[in-house]
């Protein structure tokens, strides 16, 4: 990790390049930094606080904040008195670990690397474009990203939301979108993607703030089309924040507070008064984007992102270079993480022959013993999760209550545990006081419990001296109107978590060599790209397909937004796909049935039909899902009843084809189609653009064709939004509907009719126009079969729900199953392709370890107390318990590989011979009794 | 990461150290290769450590 | 306090795959339900032996939950 350094130069080629990095000093010497923050302390100089978006004030030699990494402070040479003036350095004495040093100089250092991915995020809006808003002019009008660390309860408000121009809180507050995007004033003619959504999160955080604070959001269009974004717009809505479709012409103060002038789309010109207005700013390219592509070769494009290709959404035009997050596009946090995924995944493709050549080995210190002997030492951590926890349960109270409790030896709270210092605090606690159990209290040990047990193993503790309070999830989020209950529970909780911990004991690791195959569930483009991929770091994989073909919905697509010719990409697909030696492919093919688990599964696929049909198994390591999904199709509108009403697909053909009258003079679109709180609750995605695509093309054959488009909202995201100007400039007409007056479709003796109110001219319009072309949405394939065989979770629409929205975008959270493409959601190609990229990176990373370590809460028999009775093995639904013969007699015994840890063995052994570890049954009955022994001053709060 | 030689076989420089070249280290690091992760400012963490809290489940960014 | 409200104390087994994930979506969907369960997470229902829900009406719950 290279901080505080600039990129120089680049030279060589693939594989062999040579980067010319100067690392700037920060005079301080990382390996003696303690963090103590003593100096910043001292510090005489004030400077703006850059990380605070210069809300606040901090010195010279100071860190960011508190969970940086590194973990070191560093001097600002721009402000600080010995370094301008060479007067002061009242650091040097202050320091305690002599850490401060003046005389480090720039270092230039030569990197010789074979591959190079740019991620060097966004550039912000030029504050030029906000002066409109009054930005600059009056203290009440922030940005985004000034209020995103106004609200945060680590922030220099402590989160306490105030107008900084008297202090008064504010009682109504708007936000104004497309600021800086959408804007060829500016030139930024593109969608940044991720405004709507933050503005929509900044919003309710505020209202979880303040219920009482009034809230709009003036926008043109809400783009929230990413998976299950629409449901946060309609909470936000419930909730009372209002949605104003509207163009703000410009803000100006008034009075005490800021008048916002704007015009609706019905052409009225209204105006109103706020008291704080936050500008939902766009993303711009980097600053250094010019000079990024100067220095390595990689062009841009027309905006000054980097250039990059439908079908290969990664690659920069420069070989061993790749790209990922912002810099490819505006984009949100889990594309950005999805992308970078992708993007390890083609640097190793790069360099397959070096793989783990330069590698070190992460070590950690010998484990500590644990006898059930010895004392029994536990640490309570209660954790605030900024103020998530804190807001609501007073954790002040909890930790201190638990202080008191039998076998804890220290407790203590913390702002947010899960913090890069927080696990160096843990780390040094359970030395100083000798812990042998850690209790955790803060939020999901689904989420969270392997970072702790990562940081026990770093403190030579065994990574099972561990139990987690789920005080935020199932606690303080779900009680937040009830903080003395809340607390309460809390209590409750930790009681029974430190019973059972002082039951805890150290388990055993263990480790299973790893299949290095993969099963890939899909022959479209997601399943081939990730075979692919995988193939191009050297791994085979089995493709299974249940059509006849492989190339899934590419063979229904002709020509991209973009303009690339799909069916020439598809055909060098499928082609890569034969040649290679890594993949197999089948056929008409099905899945019958999976057991095992990450490293060794083992599965059954049924191919062919008829006589042909068959059955193989197929021994792999890891699974892809990559079942994609289809058209769906409404049962209204006349869809299949009338020659003049089809799908954007079927229209996509009708318009590739030689038909005369493909594209005719009046044209008719319905958006949403049996999206959005339609048939299907969600929106799609893909169809705007799917519309957007066939009306260029309509106007490319046919330029005199009249084309309206009823829509909810043109979510023409990112840089289809100059398609979407284009369009307007051709003479389409777009007219905005509301779902409660959705659009009708009627026959009339040979014509087709549209009834709709158009909301622009505010009056009924009933049209016959010669084709109505309807954007129906996407609905996912067989994903409910799929999700019982393979015991994945679905969210309410059906789709695969991967692990952790942001973090883990395609991981699921059954361990070595990945998903990508229409399976996960609606989404275009390119982001289908960077999914399937970066299932293939997670994919392979199991592949390479070449072993897993099997969790240790698995059952274990004591065969001195097993009398061979054979109901475990008969209850145990994976097969995981076999008897054998041991002395003549017979035993039960686990099969590590195949238990899931389930416990039914456990609960029905008529001897207690087998306990489940981390789950015996003198913890669970600890934890039962610790329910039941409630001091007796709690039971009144109940 | 730490201190390192300056030519390691089978490494890869990651230039910006938000959470797009985070994950690509991470990423990387597992597949078995040697990541040199290169930030112009004195920490990694990018634009995400300044949120406060993420869309739409309003988890905590940091 | 005669007229007090029942106020039950439920003790719920979750299974840590089904139940416990819901309880977690049901927090970061800020779902508000009644203070009175308090939880012990567990690999799967099968584990709950039936003494351990005898145990917990013994401990004084009112009620026992099982979610899996």
């Amino acid at each position: 990790m290279l901080t505080n350094a600039d990129f120089l130069a680049l030279a060589g080629e693939p594989g062999k390049f040579q980067a010319k990095i100067n690392m700037r000093p920060r005079y301080i010497d990382a390996d003696a930094c303690t963090a103590c923050g003593l100096c910043t302390q001292y510090c005489p100089k004030h400077q703006v606080d850059d990380y605070n978006e210069g809300l606040a004030l901090t010195r010279p030699i100071h860190i960011d904040y508190a969970q940086a990494v590194p973990a070191t402070y560093y001097i600002d040479p721009a402000s600080c008195l010995h370094l301008q003036h060479d007067t002061c350095q009242i650091c040097v004495p202050v320091c305690q670990s002599h850490a401060i040093n003046f005389k480090q100089q720039p270092e230039e250092r030569i990197l010789e690397v074979g591959a190079v991915i740019l991620s060097p995020g966004f550039g912000k809006i030029d504050t030029k474009v906000l002066e409109k808003f009054s930005y600059g002019k009056h203290p009440d009008v922030v940005t985004a990203f000034e209020y995103e660390r106004m609200t945060t309860a680590s922030g220099p408000f402590m989160g306490e939301i105030k107008c900084f121009s008297d202090g008064r809180h504010p009682r109504s507050m708007a936000f104004i979108q497309c600021v800086g995007s959408r804007d060829i004033g500016c030139n930024n003619g593109y969608c940044s993607s991720v405004c709507c959504m933050y503005a929509i999160k900044e919003a309710l955080v505020t209202k979880e703030h303040d219920p009482e604070v009034d809230i709009t959001i003036y926008y043109m269009d809400i783009r929230t089309q990413g998976k299950d974004f629409d449901a946060a717009r309609e909470r936000a809505e419930a909730i009372g924040i209002k949605f104003v479709r509207a163009r703000v012409a410009g803000v100006t103060p008034w009075d005490k507070s800021l008048k916002l002038t704007y015009s609706t789309f019905d052409g009225q010109h209204k105006f109103v008064s706020h008291d704080l207005v936050v500008l939902s700013v766009g993303l711009e390219s980097p600053k250094d984007a010019a000079k990024i592509s100067q220095l390595t070769g990689v062009a841009l494009n027309k905006y000054d992102f980097c250039a990059t290709e439908t079908f290969q959404p990664l690659q920069t035009s420069r070989e061993g270079i790749i790209v990922a997050g912002a810099f490819q596009g505006p984009k949100d946090i889990p594309e950005s993480v999805t992308q970078s995924s992708g993007a390890a995944a083609l640097a190793a493709a790069v360099l397959r022959d070096q793989r783990g050549k330069g590698v070190v080995l992460k070590t950690y210190p010998d484990e500590q013993q644990v006898t059930p002997d010895d004392e029994v030492r536990v640490g309570v951590f209660v954790c605030h999760c900024g103020i998530n926890i804190s807001s609501v349960v007073d954790v002040a109270d909890v930790a201190k209550y638990a202080g008191g409790m039998e076998g804890v030896t220290y407790y203590t709270e913390s702002l947010y545990s899960c913090s890069q210092d927080a696990q160096e605090v843990l780390k040094q606690k359970i030395k100083e006081h000798k812990l042998n159990r850690v209790v955790i209290a803060a939020c999901s040990p689904r989420t969270h419990e392997p970072l702790f047990q990562e940081t026990l193993k770093d403190a030579g503790l065994n990574r099972n001296l561990f139990e987690m309070v789920n005080i935020r999830d199932q606690c303080s989020w779900v009680h937040a109107n009830e903080p003395a209950a809340a607390t309460d529970k809390s209590r409750d909780l930790v009681r029974m978590a430190v019973a059972k911990a002082r039951h805890i004991q150290p388990l055993a690791e263990q480790t299973v060599p790893v299949t290095p195959r993969a099963l890939i569930l899909g022959g479209g483009v997601a399943g081939m790209t990730a075979a692919l991929t995988l193939a191009d770091q050297g791994y085979p994989s089995v493709l299974v397909e249940q059509g006849a073909q492989i190339g899934g919905n590419l063979q229904n697509l002709n020509y991209t937004l973009a303009g690339d010719q799909v069916a020439q990409h598809l055909k060098g697909l499928v082609d890569r796909i034969k040649k290679s030696k890594e993949i197999e492919v089948i056929t008409n093919a099905e899945l019958l049935q999976t057991a095992g688990f990450v490293g060794n599964f083992s599965s059954i696929i049924e191919s062919g039909k008829g006589k042909t049909k068959k059955e193989q198994t197929v021994d792999h390591g890891v699974i892809v899902v990559a079942t994609g999904g289809h058209e769906h199709r409404p049962d209204k509108y006349l869809l299949g009843q009338s020659k003049k009403v089809m799908t954007q697909m079927e229209f996509e053909k009708q318009l590739t084809g030689r038909a005369k009258n493909r594209a005719p003079g009046s044209i008719v679109m319905i958006q949403c189609a049996g999206s959005r709180g339609d048939d299907l609750s969600y929106c799609s995605k893909v169809c705007c653009n799917h519309a957007l695509k066939n009306i260029l093309k309509v106007k490319a054959i046919n330029p005199d064709s009249q084309i309206i488009v009823l829509y909810r909202d043109m979510r023409a995201y990112g840089m289809a939004e100059d398609a979407y100007l284009e369009a307007r400039k051709m003479g389409v007409v777009f007219i905005p509907y509301e779902v409660d007056r959705k659009p009708e479709v009627s026959q009339k003796s040979h014509q087709v009719q549209v009834s709709f109110f158009d909301s622009i001219m505010q009056e009924e319009v009933i049209m016959a126009p010669d084709l109505v072309v309807l954007s129906v949405g996407i609905v996912p394939d067989g994903t409910e079969k799929l999700s019982k065989l393979l015991k994945l979770p679905v969210t309410a629409n059906n789709f695969f729900l991967e692990a952790h929205v942001k973090l883990r975008p395609v991981e699921m959270a059954v361990s070595g199953v990945y998903v990508c493409g229409l399976a996960h959601g609606p989404k275009p190609v390119d982001e289908t392709i960077v999914q399937a990229q970066a299932a293939a990176a997670k994919a392979a990373i199991p592949l390479v370890k070449g072993f897993v370590t099997v969790d240790p809460i698995i059952s274990c028999v004591d065969q001195d107390q097993c009398i061979g009775c054979g109901l475990c093995t008969s209850l145990c639904p994976y097969g995981a318990i076999e008897m054998k013969k041991v002395d003549k007699k017979r035993k039960a015994e686990t099969i590590t590989a195949s238990c899931k840890a389930c416990g039914i063995c456990a609960s029905h052994c008529p001897t207690f011979a087998i306990s489940m570890g981390g789950f015996t049954n003198e913890q669970l009955i600890s934890q039962i009794e610790a329910f039941g022994d409630r001091p007796k001053d709690m039971v009144e709060v109940a | 990461m730490g201190k390192a030689m300056n030519h390691r076989e089978g490494s890869v420089m990651v230039l910006g150290g938000g959470i797009a070249g985070i994950q690509a280290a991470l990423d990387l690091t597992e597949l078995g290769y040697y990541v040199y992760l290169v930030e112009k400012s004195p920490a990694v963490g990018g634009v995400m450590a300044q949120l406060d809290k993420t869309f739409p489940t309003n988890d905590c960014s940091l | 306090m005669s007229d007090k409200q029942f106020n039950p104390r439920i003790l719920g087994f979750l299974c840590n795959w089904c139940c416990y994930a819901a309880a977690d979506a049901a927090g970061i969907s800020r779902f508000q339900y009644p203070p009175n369960l308090r939880t012990i997470r567990v690999m799967c229902t099968g584990r709950v032996d039936p003494s351990f829900v005898l145990r917990g009406f013994i401990e004084g719950a009112d009620a026992i939950f099982t979610g899996g």
